[in-house]
C-alpha cells in the first residue's frame, strides 16, 4: 500500500522527486503543497537563533552570541549559523544526549557505566560517524575487548534478555514496537506479525551473559537453539523461524554437523563461542537487505530531533495503519538518509534550513485548529527543554558557562604557555573550542542532576510526554542551586547586571542573557520601573527579574 | 490513534485547567480571562474524589504466621502464640494484641498464592497487580489513585510516601502516566524539599518577581495556543497553594499524647503523619516499615517490628474508625511476599510467596471478614486462593475506579488491571 | 588442669561423645546436678529428658508450656526442674518423675521469659525477659521482689559466688543489683554486643548468656559483633570479658575467633580450669570456642557437625552439651579419646 501511494504521489507531483533540488527544498515543497491555509510567518531572527541554538548545540546563546547575530545584517546569516553550530564542539554533545536518552532511556547503570557509553556517543558524534556504522558497533560488541566495551552497553545492560532486546530494538531501529506481537499477531496492527516478533528474536535468542573474571558481564553465545513460537489463539500449530528481519529473506545459516555447534563449548569453564553467530548477522541484515525500516525509523527519528514530532508519530509505531502525515516526504527522507551514507550531520543540516523549521511559533490569529494541526508543521511547536536543555540554559542565561570557559581559556592560554604554543601553532581553532567545551563540561555537567531528578520521565518511559508538575516549579521557586547562581559572582548575570546603570541596559542584558532577544518597549519599561520601584533595593530587583524571566514560559519551552 | 495532543488545546485538557484555575487562583482568573468556571462534578465522581488510601508496607516481608494466620503449637508455628479479637472465631498473633481490638475493622486475606519470592518482583506484583515482565512498566496503585481519584483542584500531592529512608520524587512508580503522578517520598517523614521561600527574598521581593514573571506569561501566551503553557504555569499557582499548606508536613504540630498513642518510635511517628495527611486530604498516604527480611532470628526481629506496627497501626486505625474517615478510605497492609512456615537453622524465616496473608479495612471492604486459609501448618492455600492481579481488582473496585480503564501509551492502549484477573467479591462490601 | 579422679582436661583434643537425637530442632540445655540427665528444650515447645546411663536413646517429655522453652533451671537441692519460655509462665517440675507433670506454674512474665538464674544458696531464683523485669521468686515460688530498671527486652542473668545478681539485655546494658536492697549496684557497657543497624532499622544484639569465674573475678558475656547485615545473619561471635576490681568495668577485653567464622555466641561457661567455653551457631555452622582470660583469640576451637544454639558444661567439666537446630543433642568430651 506504502508503494502505490509512492507511485501516485510521483504520478501527480513529480517535482517531489526532482533530484535536482537540494533536499530541503523538496521538504518544503512537500509540506507546503499539503498546507489548507498559509502557515505561520516565518521565525523572527531571534526565534530561530534560540531554536537553533537550542537544537544542535543543547543550550541557548549567550548575550554576545545573540547580539552578533541580531545585529548581522547578511541575508546568509541563518545558514551560517547552522552550519556554525553544526561544526561546534557542542553539536556532537546535543546528540550524544538525544541518542542516549533515545536508546537507554535513562534505565539506572547495570554492567556498562553511562560515562563510558556516553563518551562513546561523544566520540561518534565528533567524528560524525555513520549512524549505520555506529548501530553496527552498538550491535557488535560483546564487552570483550575494553576499546568496544562502552558500545555494548546497549546489549548488556538490558541483561541480553531476548525478549527486552526484541522490544527494543524493534523500537529504536525499527520504528515498530512489536511487544503486543510476542504472543500472537498484533490485535490492533494488522502489520505486526508474531513471525515478525520471533524473526529479530531469533537473532538473539542464543546470546546469554557471561561473568568474565576481570572484565564483568559480557555477553555469550549458544550455538544450539531454535525458536518456536505459537500463537495464543492457535495454541495446536507451532511455527519455526530463524533470524530474519520482517519480511527480509532469512538469514542464511550453515549447515553444521551434531557436536561442531561450538569453538569454545559450554562444558569449558569459560564463554561460550559458537562455531556459526546468529547474533553477528544483525547488523548486516538490518543494514544491508532491501527491508527500508531501518532507514526510516533513523530519518523519521532525526527529522522529529529537530521538527519536535516525527512524519510518523510516535515514532515506534510505524505500520500502515498509523501512516506517514507526509508519506512521500517520508520516503524521500528515507531515500536520502541512505543516500547521503547515514550523515547525521548532513541531514539534520538540511531539515535546519527548511521553512518549516524556520517558522514562527505563533499561529496566524484567524487560522484554524485544523490548519495549525501540528501534523501539518504550519506552525513551530513548543517543545519542553529537555532537562540538559534546561539545566545547561540555565547556566548559560546565568553566566556561568562563559565564566566556566574563560576559566578554562585562562589556565590553557593564560598560565601555561607551554600548552597555549601547543594550541596556537599546532591545534586548530575547532581542537581549541573541543578542549574548552570539555573542560567546561566537565566543571559544570555535575550540576544537571537537580533538572535530570526533577524533569526526566521515570527510566524506561517516554521521555517526550508528561504534564509538568508541582515539584518543578517548586524547585525553580525555591530550589538549589538555582537560588545561589542568582546571586551575583563573578562575571554571572546578575554581577553583570549590577555593574549597569542604565535601565534600559539592564533590560537588554537580561532579555539577551535569558531569552535570546530584546525586549520590547513594554518589556523595557516594565524593567525601568520595577528599578524605580525598588530603587533602594537594586540587588535583590535585578535577582527578581532574573528569575521570573529564568521561570517564565518563555524560558521553559523551545519554540 | 487518536491521540490527545496538548498542543492542539484539546477540550479535556482545558477543562480540567479550568477548574484547577477557577477554583485556586483567585487573584488570577480574572487576569487569565478564564472566569471561574467550575465543571460540575457528577455524583459518582464527587464520592470517588473523597476515597483515599492508606497502605501500610512492611518491607522485607512480614511473617504471615507472626501476624495475620498464626498456626501455634504445629511444626511451624515458632514461639508464639495466638490471641482471640474482636471477632469471633478469628485469631491472630499475640504480637498484636492492640490490633486484635480492631479486627471488627478489618478484613483478611489468607489465601494469597503470588508464587513469586523476588524482593523486587514481589514488590512490583504487589503495588501493580501484575508479574514483572521485562519492556513495560505499570503505574502502582498510588500513581493510579493520584491520577484518577485525586481532583484536580487540590493543592496536595495524590501519592505520598512516608519511607524511613530518603525523600524525594519517585516518577518511576507512576511509568507511563507521567511523572506528575509519582510519589512523592517524606523520608523520615520530613516535608518535601523547596516548600520553604528562600531566606533572602521577602514579602515585598516575593510579589514583586511573581508580578514579573506573570507578565512575562500573559505576553507570551497571548499570541499561541496555550494549553502547554498553562498546564506549565499552573504549576506555579499550585506550589503557592503548596506552600502555604506545608504545615501539613509538620507532624510536630499534633497533640503530646497522641505521640505516646502512636509510638515513639519512627514508625508510630509515621503513622500519626499519616493520619494528618489523610485528615488534610491526601488521596493516596503510603507509610513504609522497615524491615521483616528475617532470614535470621525471625521472633526476635518480629517481636521488635511487630511491637512497633501493632501500636502505629492500630491506634490509626482506631483514629479513622472514630472519626468516620474510614467510611471512605481503603487500609492496606501488605509486603512483597510472607515468610516460609519452615523455621531455618538461624531461627529464620525466608522468602514465600506460596501461602500467605495480607489486611484490608475501610471503604468497600466486608470487615470482620477472612477470606481464604492455609492448611494446618501454613504451608498451602486450602481454601480460596487469590493472587495479586485479584487484589488489584479489588482494590479498584473499592475504590469505584473501573477496572477495565486503559491509558493510550504512544499510541498504544494498556490496561491499568491485569484483565487476566478480577476483583473478590466476598472481601467486598 | 585436671579434674579430681578423671582424664586430663584438653579442649584441644574434644570430640563428640554422644548424639541424642529428637525429631524437631532442639533449643536449650542443661546438666542436671544431682541425677545423671541432661534436659533440652524443643521447638514442639516440650523439654525432654534423657538419661545419661540409658543405653535408650529416647528422651521423656516434659509437656505443659503454650510456646517454646527458653531457659532451664534447678532447684530444690536438684530435685526440681524450672523452665520458662515464650509463654511467660515458670513452670517446677519433679525432675526424675517418669510421667512428669508440672508442681507448679506462675505466670512470672508478660511476653517471654528467657531466662532463669538460681543463687548458689538456692535462697532466690531471678527470671527476666521482654517485659524488662527481674524478678526474684522464693524456691517455693513467692514473689520477692521486682527490680526494674532495663529499657529493653532482658536476654541473661547470672548469679556470682559472691552472691551478685546482674542482667543483660538487647542493647548491651548490664545491670549489677544490690538485690538485697532492691536496686542498681552498678552497670556494665556491653553495647559493643549491640548493634542499630539503620538500613534495615532493626536493633540487633544483646547480651545472650552471661558467667561469672569461679572466684568472681570475671564476669563473661557472650553475644555478637560485626553484625554488618543483622537479617542475613552476617556477624561474629565474640565473648565480652569485664574485669569485675572496681574501675575496670568500662576496659572489656573482647574475645573473638581467629578467623572469620560468622555466628552469634549463644552461650557460654566457666570452665573451674579458669577459661572461657563459648557455643556459637550461624551461617559458619556451629563451634565451641575455648578463650583464657586475657588472651583476645582463643587457645582452642571444636568445630560441632551442625550450627549449634544452647550450651551447658558438665560439674565434672569434661563434658559439654549442645543443642542443634537437626535436633540433636551433642555431648562433647573436653579431653583426649581414650586408648
Amino acid at each position: 500500500m506504502a508503494r502505490s501511494i509512492v507511485a501516485l504521489a510521483i504520478m501527480l507531483f513529480p517535482q517531489y522527486t526532482r533530484a535536482d533540488l537540494p533536499l530541503h527544498e523538496r521538504i518544503d515543497r512537500a509540506i507546503e503543497s499539503a498546507l489548507e491555509g498559509p502557515p505561520a510567518a516565518p521565525a523572527s531572527d531571534a526565534e530561530f537563533l534560540r531554536r537553533a541554538y537550542l537544537d544542535l548545540a543543547g543550550m541557548v546563546p549567550t548575550s554576545t552570541e545573540a547580539r552578533v547575530f541580531l545585529d548581522d545584517p547578511s541575508p546568509y546569516k541563518r545558514e551560517r549559523l547552522i552550519d556554525t553550530l553544526l561544526s561546534g564542539p557542542r553539536f556532537a554533545r546535543r546528540m550524544r544526549d538525544v541518542f542516549d536518552v533515545a536508546w537507554m532511556e535513562r534505565l539506572p547503570d547495570k554492567y556498562v557505566p553511562s560515562a563510558a557509553w556516553r563518551a562513546f556517543l561523544l566520540r561518534a558524534f565528533q567524528e560524525n560517524r555513520p549512524y549505520d556504522q555506529i548501530v553496527r558497533e552498538v550491535l557488535s560488541a560483546d564487552g570483550t575487548d575494553p576499546a568496544t566495551r562502552p558500545a555494548a552497553k546497549f546489549l548488556l545492560d538490558r541483561e541480553a534478555d531476548a525478549n527486552n532486546l526484541t522490544r527494543d530494538m524493534g523500537r529504536m531501529f525499527l520504528g515498530r514496537d512489536m511487544q503486543c506481537a510476542q504472543c500472537h499477531d498484533h490485535p490492533l496492527i494488522d502489520d505486526y506479525k508474531q513471525a515478525h516478533y520471533y524473526g529479530l528474536f531469533a537473532f538473539v535468542s542464543r546470546t546469554t551473559l557471561y561473568d568474565q573474571p576481570g572484565a564483568g558481564k559480557v555477553l555469550a553465545e549458544k550455538g544450539e537453539g531454535d525458536v518456536t513460537f505459537t500463537s495464543v489463539f492457535k495454541k495446536k500449530i507451532t511455527n519455526a523461524t530463524g533470524p530474519r528481519l520482517l519480511d527480509g529473506p532469512a538469514i542464511a545459516e550453515p549447515a553444521i554437523a551434531k557436536g561442531q555447534e561450538y569453538f569454545v563449548g559450554p562444558k569449558e569453564k569459560a564463554r561460550t563461542v559458537p562455531a556459526f553467530s546468529r547474533r553477528a548477522q544483525l547488523p548486516n541484515a538490518l543494514l544491508t537487505t532491501d527491508v527500508s525500516a531501518f532507514d526510516r525509523a533513523i530519518a523519521n527519528r532525526l527529522w522529529s530531533v529537530l521538527m519536535g514530532r516525527g512524519l510518523v508519530h510516535p515514532l515506534e509505531l510505524d505500520h500502515s495503519g498509523n501512516p506517514p502525515s507526509h508519506p512521500e516526504l517520508l520516503d524521500d527522507l528515507t531515500r536520502s538518509i541512505k543516500a547521503m551514507k547515514y550523515d547525521m550531520r548532513a541531514f539534520l543540516r538540511e531539515v535546519a534550513l527548511t521553512r518549516a523549521y524556520q517558522r514562527s511559533s505563533e499561529p496566524r490569529p484567524e487560522a484554524s485548529d485544523s490548519q495549525m494541526e501540528p501534523s501539518r508543521y504550519a506552525v513551530a511547536p513548543l517543545r519542553k527543554l529537555s532537562p540538559e536543555q534546561l539545566g545547561w540554559s540555565v547556566m548559560q542565561a546565568l553566566g556561568f558557562v562563559e565564566a566556566s570557559r574563560r576559566g578554562a581559556e585562562d589556565r590553557y592560554l593564560t598560565r601555561d604557555p607551554k600548552m597555549r604554543d601547543i594550541l596556537e601553532t599546532t591545534v586548530g581553532k575547532r581542537q581549541r573550542a573541543e578542549l574548552l567545551e570539555a573542560a567546561v563540561e566537565d566543571q559544570l555537567a555535575g550540576n544537571l542532576g537537580p533538572f535530570i531528578q526533577r524533569f526526566a520521565a521515570a527510566p524506561g518511559q517516554p521521555q517526550d510526554a508528561g504534564d509538568p508538575t508541582v515539584h518543578q516549579a517548586l524547585f525553580l521557586a525555591n530550589g538549589e542551586p538555582i537560588q545561589s547562581w542568582l546571586n551575583p559572582s563573578g562575571v554571572n548575570l546578575t554581577a553583570r547586571l549590577n555593574a549597569l546603570t542604565d535601565p534600559g541596559a539592564i533590560g537588554e542584558e537580561l532579555y539577551l542573557s535569558i531569552l535570546s532577544r530584546r525586549p520590547a518597549e513594554e518589556e523595557r519599561a516594565e524593567v525601568a520601573q520595577h528599578l524605580k520601584d525598588r530603587d533602594k533595593d537594586k540587588g535583590p530587583a535585578i535577582k527578581e527579574l532574573a528569575w521570573a524571566l529564568l521561570s517564565s514560559a518563555e524560558f521553559r519551552f523551545n519554540h | 490513534m487518536k491521540r490527545c495532543s496538548h498542543a492542539c488545546g484539546s477540550a479535556e485538557h482545558l477543562t480540567s485547567r479550568r477548574q484547577f484555575l477557577g477554583t485556586v487562583a483567585a487573584g488570577v482568573g480574572a487576569a487569565s480571562g478564564l472566569g471561574t468556571f467550575v465543571r460540575p462534578l457528577v455524583a459518582d465522581e464527587l464520592t470517588r474524589q473523597e476515597r483515599q488510601v492508606l497502605v501500610v508496607w512492611l518491607a522485607g516481608g512480614a511473617s504471615q504466621l507472626e501476624t495475620w494466620d498464626p498456626k501455634p503449637g504445629t511444626d511451624t508455628g515458632g514461639p508464639f502464640r495466638s490471641i482471640e479479637t474482636s471477632v469471633p472465631g478469628t485469631r491472630i498473633s499475640e504480637l498484636m494484641p492492640l490490633t486484635a481490638k480492631q479486627m471488627h475493622r478489618i478484613a483478611l486475606v489468607r489465601g494469597l498464592n503470588t508464587k513469586e519470592n523476588d524482593h523486587g518482583k514481589g514488590h512490583y506484583m504487589m503495588h501493580t497487580g501484575r508479574p514483572q515482565m521485562p519492556g513495560v512498566v505499570y503505574p502502582h496503585l498510588g500513581s493510579i489513585a493520584a491520577k484518577y481519584v485525586t481532583p484536580e483542584t487540590s493543592p496536595l500531592p495524590g501519592y505520598i510516601h512516608i519511607t524511613p529512608g530518603g525523600g524525594g520524587l519517585s516518577s518511576a512508580d507512576a511509568a507511563f502516566l507521567g511523572p506528575k503522578y509519582g510519589a512523592l517520598h517524606l523520608g523520615n517523614g520530613q516535608p518535601p524539599a523547596n516548600t520553604v521561600r528562600p531566606a533572602s527574598l521577602n514579602d515585598l521581593g516575593a510579589s514583586a518577581r511573581e508580578a514579573v514573571f506573570q507578565h512575562a506569561n500573559d505576553r507570551f501566551a497571548k499570541r499561541r495556543r496555550t494549553a502547554e503553557t498553562e498546564a506549565y504555569t499552573s504549576t506555579f499557582e499550585q506550589a503557592k497553594q503548596l506552600m502555604a499548606r506545608r504545615e501539613v508536613f509538620d507532624v510536630t504540630k499534633e497533640p503530646e499524647r497522641d505521640f505516646d498513642r502512636y509510638g515513639r518510635h519512627d514508625f508510630g511517628r509515621h503513622c500519626l503523619l499519616a493520619r494528618r495527611l489523610l485528615d488534610a486530604g491526601v488521596t493516596f498516604v503510603q507509610v513504609t516499615h522497615s524491615n521483616y527480611d528475617t532470614h535470621n532470628e525471625n521472633f526476635d526481629f518480629h517481636l521488635e517490628q511487630v511491637g512497633e506496627f501493632d501500636q502505629g497501626f492500630a491506634t490509626l486505625l482506631e483514629d479513622l474508625g472514630a472519626s468516620g474517615r474510614l467510611q471512605h478510605t481503603l487500609v492496606i497492609v501488605m509486603s512483597e511476599f510472607g515468610r516460609t512456615p519452615k523455621i531455618n537453622p538461624w531461627y529464620g524465616r525466608d522468602h514465600w510467596g506460596n501461602a500467605w496473608s495480607i489486611a484490608l479495612a475501610g471503604v468497600g471492604i466486608t470487615a470482620g471478614n477472612v477470606v481464604g486459609k492455609t492448611n494446618a501448618n501454613g504451608t498451602a492455600v486450602v481454601d480460596r486462593e487469590v493472587g495479586a492481579g485479584h487484589l488489584f481488582h479489588t482494590y479498584m473496585k473499592a475504590l469505584g475506579l473501573d477496572t477495565k480503564e486503559s491509558v493510550d501509551v504512544n499510541g498504544q492502549d494498556f490496561f491499568l488491571a491485569d484483565p487476566s484477573a478480577t476483583h473478590i467479591p466476598e472481601l467486598l462490601a | 588442669m585436671t579434674s579430681v579422679d578423671g582424664p586430663a582436661v584438653g579442649p584441644e583434643k574434644a570430640f563428640i561423645l554422644r548424639e541424642l537425637t529428637h525429631k524437631q530442632p532442639l533449643i536449650a540445655c542443661r546438666f542436671a546436678p544431682a541425677h545423671p540427665f541432661v534436659f533440652a528444650t524443643s521447638e514442639d515447645r516440650n523439654v525432654l529428658r534423657w538419661d545419661l546411663n540409658s543405653a535408650s536413646a529416647d528422651p521423656v517429655a516434659f509437656s505443659g508450656h503454650d510456646g517454646w522453652v527458653f531457659a532451664l533451671n534447678f532447684t530444690d537441692g536438684g530435685q526440681s526442674l524450672l523452665t520458662g519460655g515464650a509463654d511467660g509462665v515458670l513452670t517446677w517440675w519433679p525432675l526424675a518423675a517418669d510421667g512428669p507433670m508440672p508442681s507448679r506454674s506462675i505466670q512470672a512474665h508478660g511476653g517471654w521469659l528467657r531466662s532463669i538464674a538460681v543463687a548458689a544458696d538456692g535462697h532466690a531464683i531471678a527470671t527476666a525477659g521482654n517485659d524488662r523485669i527481674v524478678r526474684l521468686w522464693s524456691p517455693s515460688g513467692e514473689k520477692l521482689m521486682e527490680l526494674p530498671g532495663h529499657e529493653r527486652p532482658i536476654y541473661s542473668l547470672a548469679w556470682g559466688p559472691d552472691g551478685t545478681l546482674v542482667s543483660g539485655d538487647l542493647k548491651g546494658v548490664v545491670i549489677e543489683w544490690d538485690h538485697r536492697a532492691g536496686k542498681e549496684a552498678r552497670r556494665f557497657d556491653a553495647a559493643k554486643l549491640y548493634k542499630y543497624e539503620g538500613g534495615q532499622g532493626v536493633d540487633y544484639g544483646g547480651v545472650r548468656e552471661m558467667a561469672f569465674s569461679a572466684d568472681g573475678k570475671y564476669l563473661a558475656c557472650a553475644g555478637l559483633i560485626e553484625a554488618s547485615n543483622p537479617l542475613g545473619a552476617v556477624s561474629n561471635p565474640a565473648v565480652l570479658l569485664f574485669d569485675r576490681a572496681e574501675g575496670k568495668e568500662n576496659g572489656p577485653l573482647l574475645q573473638r575467633s581467629k578467623e572469620d567464622v560468622k555466628g552469634v555466641g549463644w552461650g557460654l561457661r566457666f570452665h573451674p580450669g579458669g577459661f572461657i567455653v563459648l557455643v556459637a551457631g550461624g551461617t559458619g555452622g556451629g563451634n565451641l570456642w575455648f578463650f583464657k582470660p586475657g588472651e583476645t583469640n582463643e587457645f582452642a576451637r571444636f568445630k560441632l557437625p551442625n550450627t549449634a544454639r544452647g550450651l551447658d558444661l558438665h560439674a565434672d567439666g569434661l563434658r559439654v552439651a549442645t543443642t542443634h537446630h537437626d535436633g540433636k543433642l551433642r555431648i562433647t568430651a573436653l579431653h583426649a579419646k581414650p586408648a
